[in-house]
């Protein structure tokens, strides 16, 4: 037993050895606006900060994927699993992965060891909104920050794992939290916020990246005042949407969601944070006639001012739970010669938007599943056309305390797209979008009680539309509309998607496996089951001549959450916490 | 996001090890842990460090009647009764976890009060036909609780139905049945005056200071604030709550479907502090008034 444990401390060191060797480069804001070009290293969520999720490389291909093997498997170990929606950074040759319960590992990109961890110290009593996963960390000059649970940013030395700062965002004890991996603009560490429906007010906020110090907060939601700090002093920055109670009736602009649960996107040619909002709070549509701006939306944010320069929302008054949260990714195409500088977003609500993101303007929308009930359509702005049948119904109108009526609504509140991250290929023009098919039976429930008291709930079920599929990954053309192709899975989709030069398109699916398809055609080309279920996003990087891809896998987040139907699906895959690495074999 | 701040509640498929426990362990431990919500007066909260409010009474009583000492599981509340019955009676919270001890027991109450006793409730079935609630012994109601406004009588002349809330504010805790009553009943005639607090506490204070006229909240709540503030120009209001779904329930408790023995024998010291109206005067010694719950009520009639 001594000798064993002589040698594991000898392989540590070594390890420890190996990694103190390198030439360990700070991450620098120029490497982070390059990233996308870099393929030696991962520094920013979305592989560039537009999150294209593109990469140049292309050694694995069509042609060369089949021979695809994996090189390490790392386990987060511990009793703590539920769901690991982690993208994993890389720099130097050392990854920086986060886990559920708010938990980072440093591992050797050569061998799998791992270096350090760091375990958040969370509150005792504490009631996390919004489950208890992470998507992962920003990387900045020697530091790793991410968002905790507690929601609370922490900044910690990517050479020990030591805290270098902690700050905290916003008071857990109001409901709210960090899931979402922070963003890196020019020096600023961007983040926003998670939360419930106790009366939280969404918002985006910028902090020196090297000392945790606030520089502005703008909140999501009309009528809130913005600031800004300038040497040190709190200053006015203007209210949100310029005053209060212009799309929301009585005070309740004051506790009206609109949650940056999802982080963003940033476009450095428009010098633009694009930033998602959640759906407006109260849950129920009839207590709060309106806009209810700025709810549902996307908004283009001045990283170095806190202003909002353009919004575009998607749901107005919305009453189905469609975070309008999802990425806005910035592309450019070509029209009648011209370059169209465009961004593109698949909504929770089923469309897909084009928009002109040097002003916000619509150029066209879309529906990127078969079938959308709440709305008939997007007039020429790109605001739905409302089908008032298909909105649930008024709590009020259930006076007899019985179960209101019955609404079908498609999509889910799951969405026909969730969290996770589309890609777009430069070498395609196309965005791959991992999508569901899913309906929704929702009504007023009266049998219903919170903290000791009477209460009217939402209830519901979610249901799957055809026996043999819930999840599809698509191709879409953002010039036309028109899905190139689709690959259908039996299990909902809940991780994001990689492209690369390789003509080929990465997925991960519940059931397990590591898929790589043809960009141009959607064949099925490599598949590997990881063990458990995934739900992050993949990512790819070259070192020493080699490609690599790498995975995270670990069953959860909130499709398992759910009775009904889906959950038969899903009901026996398992958990996990662990990342997958993969590489050729050498000729 | 309302609906994954709910999604907790069907995390059915975990299991996990809990600890609320046999009738004999219970017994043989010497203590017995009572659920109360954290910072909910008049019913459970701290007063000088100490466990205070009625439920935090009743429970003192029924450890006595067992001969235990009472140890108080405070509960967060999360988004609904059955995320707190989750998270409290059966299976315990996902965040309940001993990095030092991984096998260590989930912490759970032996009992959770302030628990509604309805019929309904407890034997209400999802989209699929099965039962929702069935890890849980819903059991021994204590008490009826309704709904009521207090106001301000310099503001407010009287309260004769809640038509003057198109003309006055009144506060109500967010995320509420008042809220939703406020706020969408009659067309939304009232929405405007409608103002928004975390807690009933918070809503009551604004009234003090004059920002708004009336208040609604439960009734044990009113009467302990309209207590704590013994002022003439603090009222109870006499209007009713018309088109409103829910205007009285009843309050009871809960264990663990595999502990029955537990509650059956607690149900019978619960009975005995009704009949022998030691639980009115609980609540009288925190002057509020006192409803029997409605099984007691029918057995009187």
């Amino acid at each position: 037993m001594k000798k064993f444990s002589g040698s594991f401390a000898v392989t540590a060191l070594m390890a420890a050895m190996s990694v103190s060797g390198l030439s360990q480069a700070s991450v620098t804001d120029a490497d982070i606006m390059q990233d996308q070009k870099t393929v030696d290293d991962v520094v920013s969520y979305g592989l560039g900060p537009r999150g294209q999720r593109y990469s140049p490389l292309d050694m694995i291909n069509t042609d060369t994927v089949k021979d695809m093997r994996p090189v390490w498997s790392f386990s987060f170990g511990g009793e703590k699993q539920r769901g690991q929606e982690s993208q994993p950074m890389v720099k130097d040759g050392v990854m920086y992965v986060t886990a559920s319960y708010s938990r980072v590992f440093a591992v050797d990109t050569k061998t799998g060891d791992e270096l350090w961890e760091y375990n958040a110290r969370l509150p005792d009593g504490i009631m996390p909104c919004c489950d208890v996963i992470n998507r992962g960390v920003a990387l900045y000059d020697d530091l790793v920050i991410f968002g905790t649970l507690d929601a609370k940013l922490v900044a910690l030395n990517a050479k020990t794992g030591k805290v270098k700062w902690k700050k905290t965002i916003a008071d857990y004890k109001e409901g709210y939290s960090i899931t979402a991996a922070p963003m890196i603009v020019n020096g600023k560490v961007i983040t926003g916020v998670s939360g419930g429906e106790f009366g939280i007010v969404g918002k985006a906020e910028a902090y020196d990246a090297k000392t945790g110090k606030i520089l502005w907060s703008r909140p999501t939601v009309e009528g809130h005042m913005g600031y800004i700090w300038k040497d040190g002093k709190k200053i006015e920055n203007g209210i949100s949407g310029g005053k209060a109670g212009q799309t929301w009736p009585g005070d309740l602009w004051k506790s009206g969601g609109a949650a940056t649960w999802l982080g963003g996107t940033y476009d450095p040619d428009t010098n633009s944070l694009f930033i998602g909002t959640g759906n407006p709070a109260p849950w129920n549509s009839h207590m709060r006639p309106g806009d209810n701006l700025f709810s549902s939306s996307r908004l283009a944010i001045d990283p170095d001012t806190g202003k909002i320069k353009w919004h575009f929302q998607t749901t107005p008054h919305d009453g189905w739970d469609y975070d309008g949260v999802n990425e806005l990714i910035a592309f450019d195409y070509k029209e009648g010669g011209k370059t169209i500088k465009a961004a593109a977003t698949a909504d929770r609500n089923g469309f897909m938007y084009v928009l002109n993101r040097t002003n916000g303007d619509f150029i066209r929308g879309f529906p990127f599943v078969d079938e959308i009930t709440w709305a008939k359509g997007l007039d020429q702005n790109g605001r739905p056309v409302y089908d008032d049948t298909k909105r649930p119904g008024n709590p009020s109108a259930g006076e007899d305390g019985k179960k209101g009526s019955v609404v079908r609504a498609v999509p889910a509140f799951l969405g026909g797209k969730n969290w996770m991250p589309m890609a777009y290929s430069q070498q395609t023009e196309l965005f791959y979008v991992p999508s569901n098919e899913w309906a929704m039976d929702i009504w007023n429930e009266p049998t219903a009680y919170k903290k000791g008291a009477a209460y009217l709930g939402a209830g519901f079920t979610i249901k799957p539309i055809n026996d043999d599929y819930i999840g599809v990954l698509r191709a879409m053309d953002p010039k036309t509309g028109k899905e190139v192709w689709r690959y259908k899975n039996y299990s909902p989709l809940w991780g994001g998607v990689l492209t690369t030069a390789g003509n080929l398109v990465f997925m991960g699916t519940p059931e397990g496996y590591l898929k790589g398809f043809d960009a141009k055609t959607g064949e099925l080309k490599y598949q590997f089951n990881t063990g458990s279920g995934i739900v992050g996003s993949p990512i790819t990087w070259e070192q020493d001549g080699e490609q690599f891809i790498s995975v995270v896998s670990g069953w959860g987040g909130a499709v398992p959450l759910w009775g009904g139907e889906v959950a038969k699906r899903i009901k026996h895959l398992n958990q996990g916490g662990s990342v997958w690495t993969f590489k050729l074999p050498k000729s | 996001m309302r609906f994954l701040v709910l999604l907790v509640a069907f995390s059915l498929s975990w299991s996990g090890i809990a600890q609320a426990r046999y009738y004999d362990d219970v017994i043989a431990s010497g203590e017995i842990y009572i659920g109360a919500y954290k910072n909910f007066p008049p019913y459970s909260f701290e007063r000088d460090g100490e466990p205070a409010g009625v439920d935090i009474e009743i429970g003192r009583r029924i450890a006595k009647a067992f001969n235990l000492t009472m140890k108080v599981h405070w509960i967060t509340p999360d988004e609904n009764l059955e995320d707190d019955l989750r998270n409290n009676v059966w299976k315990g919270h996902y965040l309940d976890k001993d990095e030092a001890n991984p096998l260590a027991m989930k912490h759970l109450a032996d009992v959770m009060m302030r628990v509604p006793y309805d019929r309904e409730y407890a034997f209400k079935r999802d989209g699929e036909g099965l039962l929702i609630n069935d890890q849980v012994v819903l059991f021994g109601p204590y008490q009826r609780e309704r709904w009521q406004v207090a106001f301000d009588a310099e503001k407010i002349d009287r309260v004769g139905t809640v038509a003057v809330f198109q003309y006055h504010p009144v506060g109500v805790e967010i995320d509420s049945l008042p809220d939703f009553y406020l706020t969408s009943a009659f067309g939304g005639r009232m929405r405007k005056n409608t103002v928004h607090f975390f807690s009933h506490t918070e809503a009551f204070d604004a009234m003090l200071a004059g920002k708004v006229d009336a208040v609604m909240g439960m009734r044990a709540e009113v009467d302990w604030q309209l207590g704590l503030h013994n002022k003439p120009r603090y009222k109870l209001a006499e209007n009713g709550f018309p088109s409103m779904g829910k205007q009285q329930w009843d309050i009871g408790m809960a264990v663990s479907q595999r502990y029955r023995q537990l509650g059956n024998e607690v149900d019978v010291v619960v009975e005995q502090l009704i009949r022998s109206g030691e639980i009115e005067k609980i609540y009288a010694d925190y002057q509020l008034r006192y409803e029997l719950p409605g099984l007691y009520q029918d057995v009187v009639e």
